[in-house]
């Protein structure tokens, strides 16, 4: 049995994969590193697996935290992680875009699926997971209700700043000029996704493309920024978990 | 490693790592005067043809609030921390301070100096965008004697023509002598890491250069005598950019293993890869070395030659890769980017963007970029 646990700046995920390559295991804990997260996360991989920790032969740490956590046979980074966990499912897969916490990132993969270039955001929470959690405090709703509210936006407002703070700030004189909360969060989503863009095109986008990260699992985000690139994304069933998969892939790997 | 050669090292990088106290104790030990030296190719020579000091200028780790009166938030690292530090008076033991002007935050902020700072005594000085032109040489060539002038006026000196000539013989032994060591040490990577490498070149800008010379002189020679050091495993790399700071982002390339194999760092080799011609006056071989410089976005360069170079390097050095050392807002690196990138892809060279600031006290990140971009190697 093989475990790879992803430690993100807010999240911690664990993945665990038979010897077949199988996943027996999964879990994403909503804290991340320097928090008992990651520990949740293996634990509850683990009792999913209906498996205990000496029967993990081998363990990848990847993430931020990946340095933090003693357990691990080897530490490898989320980029090398998310090429191995996306290239696993989609083998044709020839870009990734992955968009974190904290950061977010563009993965160029070559035609055996392993990492050709890539690029990262520069030290600013625009085009990040970070930007979202800011939009849904502001918007009033929940993170998960992100993506509906922006569906039902008709004529998104324009959000120019590509400041995380500038464009709070913006948002909130939308809203108290009269705007739709639905048509801010539609025009907050195409502004993320104008950023995300950015990063893309600095790497040169091939298909297919895949996106990862929790802001994934936002439809109205994938869909803008698929707009935004003139391109398919591919949407995966469990984008939050390709960093742990990947890591469980590599210790898959290490025992062979 | 030798016990003479390590005892060198560790004299070096305590100056590198300590240029306030250096340069003090230098002026305490000596009486001589001091001229600071914003980056770079600034006219050394002149400074040392007056007996004084020359102190390189290439910011620090100090941050605050007090550049913020005369900076925008977008000005460089080495900028910011040159222009707090100054106003903090930690430069307050230089005699002046001859500002360069090669990209527009150098070039505005000049007169900012002289009132924030005017007790600095700020010498501008202009480089000609068409170097390579006599007429381009001629300009250089006078302008380094309106700055000589400069320096007479604040060192109260005189500078002879003969003292020049004797500084530039002094600087060119020192290129000469560096352009060898960058060659010795590549058979050295483990005792000449990337911040080894990095401290030891960089105590030149804290020294007087003859002292420096003779010791870089003396650790070659003893250095001979060491077989070389078992380099397997190792990725090679070059690094390109201004600057490749702070030390704890070149202690990740250790801890990744890489080494650097060479370099076209503007604090760097760029400041010794080129040597003077022998013939013509002291000011026409000095204004015939800025023309000689390729490859350098901070100096006109036709054709864009900074990627052939890069190519070069790599082959010769037979490197594995190539470090992009951005600077955050460097905007005459920045510009370059896009032009390496497409060549280096086209030459199918692995290349990493490294962007960073001087002052940063989390490398979580660079250690990520880092250490995927060598399992990207593996």
């Amino acid at each position: 049995m093989y475990l790879g646990v992803d430690i993100g700046s807010t999240t911690s995920k664990a993945v665990i994969l038979d010897r077949e390559g199988q996943v027996v295991g999964r879990e994403i804990i909503d804290i991340g590193t320097g928090t008992d997260g990651p520990k949740q996360a293996v634990e509850g991989a683990l009792k999913q697996a209906g498996l205990r920790r000496t029967e993990i032969r081998k363990c990848v740490a990847t993430g931020y935290g990946r340095l933090l956590f003693g357990d691990a046979d080897k530490q490898i980074t989320e980029i090398s992680c998310h090429a191995k966990g996306v290239s696993y499912l989609v083998p044709e897969a020839s870009t990734i875009i992955d968009i974190g916490g904290q950061d977010a990132k563009v993965i160029r993969l070559n035609d055996r699926g392993k990492v050709d270039n890539f690029v990262m955001n520069e030290k600013c929470a625009a085009g990040t997971g970070r930007f979202l959690e800011v939009m849904a405090r502001v918007l009033g709703c929940k993170l998960e209700e992100l993506s509906d509210l922006a569906d039902r936006g008709k004529d998104g407002v324009a959000i120019s700043s590509i400041c995380t703070v500038f464009a709070e700030s913006e948002m909130i004189s939308q809203l108290s000029e009269g705007q739709a909360r639905a048509d801010v969060a539609l025009g907050a989503h195409r502004s993320i996704a104008k950023r995300i863009s950015g990063l893309a095109n600095r790497i040169d986008v091939k298909p297919s493309v895949v996106m990862t990260g929790g802001a994934a699992l936002n439809h109205n985000l994938v869909q803008a920024v698929a707009d935004e690139l003139h391109i398919d994304i591919i949407s995966l069933e469990d984008p939050q978990a390709m960093g742990a998969l990947g890591a469980a892939v590599f210790a898959r790997e290490l025992d062979k | 490693m030798n016990p003479e050669v390590q005892k060198q090292i560790e004299q070096l990088k305590g100056i590198a790592e300590n240029p306030k106290k250096a340069v003090n104790d230098y002026i305490a030990a000596t009486g001589k005067k001091a001229v600071g030296c914003f980056p770079i190719y600034t006219p050394e020579e002149l400074v040392y043809a007056a007996g004084a000091l020359p102190v390189g200028m290439w910011g620090g780790r100090r941050t605050g609030s007090l550049a913020d009166k005369y900076l925008q938030s977008f000005c460089c690292s080495i900028m910011k921390a040159n222009t707090e530090q100054s106003l903090a008076g930690d430069y307050d033991m230089l005699s002046a301070v001859i500002v360069t002007t090669y990209c527009d935050t150098l070039k505005c902020v000049t007169e900012n100096w002289k009132i924030a700072v005017p007790h600095l005594n700020i010498i501008p000085i202009v480089y000609p965008q068409n170097r390579k032109q006599k007429s381009g040489q001629i300009f250089f060539a006078e302008e380094l004697q309106r700055v000589k002038g400069k320096l007479e006026e604040v060192l109260g000196a005189d500078i002879a023509d003969a003292d020049v000539e004797a500084a530039l013989n002094v600087y060119e032994e020192y290129r000469k002598t560096m352009q060898m060591f960058t060659e010795v040490i590549r058979d050295y990577p483990k005792t000449f890491d990337a911040v080894t490498r990095h401290l030891v070149i960089k105590a030149a800008y804290y020294m007087d250069k003859k002292e420096y010379t003779e010791i870089i002189k003396a650790m070659m020679a003893e250095l001979r005598k060491v077989p070389a050091e078992d380099a397997s495993g190792m990725k090679k790399v070059i690094l390109t950019g201004l600057i490749a700071e702070p030390v704890e982002m070149l202690e990740l390339f250790t801890e990744n293993e890489m080494y650097v194999v060479a370099d076209d760092l503007a604090q760097e080799s760029r400041q010794f890869r080129v040597s003077a011609p022998a013939e013509g006056s002291c000011y026409e071989r000095m204004a015939a070395r800025l023309a000689a410089q390729d490859g350098c976005t901070f100096l006109y360069d036709y054709g864009k030659t900074r990627s052939q170079r890069l190519f070069d390097m790599k082959k010769q050095y037979n490197a594995d890769a190539i470090i992009f050392c951005q600077l955050k807002f460097c905007d005459p690196d920045e510009f370059d980017y896009p032009i390496v990138k497409k060549d280096m892809e086209t030459f199918d060279i692995p290349m990493l963007y490294l962007e960073f600031e001087q002052q940063m006290e989390s490398v979580g990140q660079l250690r990520t970029r880092i250490q995927s971009f060598a399992e990207m190697m593996d």
